[in-house]
């Protein structure tokens, strides 16, 4: 057992509002984690308190056996695709990624800048402004930045939204290599058939509680459901 | 290498880029420009007292740095909460500590920016006397110790409320009402309370020091002390409280909550 990441009961309210509620979990290293969710389920702000962006109300969060509040060794491992994705629109491409590498201390990062945009179809627009890059082009930005510093976890909240049917593929592609040199993919979708097809473990959760965590074999059993859209219908009390 | 020093050149970048800093440049150099012209009519015509038209150009030259420099400063932290930018900065290995440190200097170099604007003018007006070196000298100081401590200001509440329309109005807000008493006349300022909030005003402070300088001669930083000291007081206190709001800031995380 080698648990990369690790959460403890963890709880987050917004004033009343309760969006993550007494949740555990653990991701083991190599796993592509499948994080699934109804819309308001608390997705994204588990992503956040896991990635250290947010910090819980109670309960702990280890990151590769770190605590998620220790920003120094934490931020070296983890890669993050977050929901909000804001991006300076003056910089370009390249710049972009420069900027990242800068504050990660990328020693050579002409060249992992180079390969990164290359990976995610980049090259050719590197020196376009990103103001005028369409919404899936900003999204393979935001991927390559997420994965600049070479990440052991990355942690992805809807990587491949926006994108047309051919992009989908090369980030699945992208993202299934990366897992099978073991990097720990946290990825968080909507689209059941990507998280089906990618994902080794799947949790689900809805209304801030963890409802079902296993293999899409484990999960079929618990739930009598064949594929993944009744699975998850039937874990969250879809009527 | 410290990492502020990213931080730093990204957002003197993001000005350039946007001719933000050009734009307040061309504007400071307008104003300095109309401003010097009728100082020097003035003078020519005798109306003006070389010394009076010093300190005057002093006051008007800290006094629109402060104008520019709050103006701007006031979207360099809320632009990256507002165009969602902070959440990337924070998962990267950058500390809140040089993240205020990269903005603080991007701010001050706007400041130095437009003091170099004014230098000519300052040169060209206080020619034929024997106060060109105690002119640039002093505004010098004294409008980086103003701009140092109106910056921590701005960024305390720029981390609080995290939207620069809020930001901009309470910075604004706040150098309008310390700028009004200090503009008072000296018979209005004679009361004992009109004192005692003149001697905690920075504005008031940095005015009265120039007063002392340029018009009383007394040019020695010993002298200026008590003009200075007030200002540095207040310098500390706008850290404290920008101290404060990174702590809150770190607290809540990148949702106010």
């Amino acid at each position: 057992m080698n648990e990369v990441i690790v959460a403890k009961n963890i709880s987050k309210s917004y004033r009343d509002i309760k969006a993550v509620d007494n949740l555990s979990l653990s991701v083991e290293k190599g796993d592509f984690f499948g994080f699934l969710g109804p819309n308001g389920a608390g997705k994204t702000t588990t992503i956040r308190m896991l990635a250290g962006v947010l910090n819980p109300d109670k309960g702990t969060i280890l990151i590769n056996n770190h605590d998620v509040k220790d920003k120094q060794n934490v931020s070296k491992v983890i890669g993050v695709l977050s929901e909000s994705r804001g991006f300076y629109d003056w910089m370009n491409g390249e710049e972009y990624l420069s900027f990242f590498a800068e504050l990660y201390g990328i020693a050579n990062k002409e060249q992992v800048i180079s390969s990164l945009l290359e990976k995610v179809g980049l090259a050719e627009r590197k020196h376009t402004a990103i103001g005028t890059y369409s919404r899936g082009m900003k999204q393979r930005l935001g991927l390559a930045k997420a994965l600049i510093n070479n990440p052991e976890i990355l942690f992805l909240d809807e990587p491949t939204i926006g994108l047309d049917p051919q992009g989908q593929e090369d980030i699945q592609k992208l993202l299934k290599t990366l897992n099978q040199r073991g990097v720990t993919i946290f990825y968080s979708s909507h689209l059941l058939h990507e998280v089906s097809y990618l994902c080794s473990v799947i949790a689900v959760i809805n209304e801030g509680r963890l409802v079902a965590k296993g293999t899409l074999n484990e999960l079929q059993d618990q739930t009598g459901s064949k594929d993944l859209k009744n699975i998850f219908f039937a874990l969250t009390n879809h009527k | 290498m410290k990492m502020f020093k990213y931080i730093w050149l990204k957002d003197l970048k993001a000005e350039l880029y946007t001719w933000k800093s050009l734009a307040w440049l061309l504007v400071t150099s307008m104003i300095f420009s109309v401003i010097a012209y009728l100082l020097l009519t003035n003078r020519e015509l005798s109306l003006l007292d070389h010394t009076e038209m010093l300190w005057l150009f002093g006051k008007i030259i800290i006094g629109s740095a402060l104008l520019v420099v709050v103006i701007d400063a006031s979207s360099l932290i809320t632009s990256e909460f507002e165009n969602e930018t902070i959440e990337d900065l924070i998962l990267t290995p950058l500390s809140v500590k040089d993240f205020v440190l990269g903005k603080l200097f991007a701010s001050l170099t706007l400041w130095l920016l437009v003091y170099t604007v004014a230098v000519p003018y300052m040169v060209v007006i206080s020619s034929g006397t024997k106060l060109m070196g105690a002119f640039l000298g002093y505004t010098a100081l004294l409008g980086t110790i103003a701009v140092l401590g109106f910056t921590m200001f701005v960024f305390a509440v720029s981390f609080f409320y995290r939207s620069l329309k809020n930001t901009l109005t309470t910075s604004l807000t706040l150098l309008l009402a310390l700028s009004i008493p200090a503009l008072f006349s000296t018979t209005l300022k004679n009361n004992a309370l009109a004192k005692i909030l003149g001697s905690i005003n920075p504005l008031d402070n940095i005015f009265s020091s120039l007063d002392n300088v340029l018009v009383d001669y007394k040019v020695s930083i010993a002298q200026n002390l008590t003009f200075i000291m007030p200002l540095v007081l207040f310098c500390v206190a706008m850290f404290v409280i920008l101290i404060f709001s990174t702590k809150v800031f770190k607290r809540r995380g990148i949702i106010k909550g």
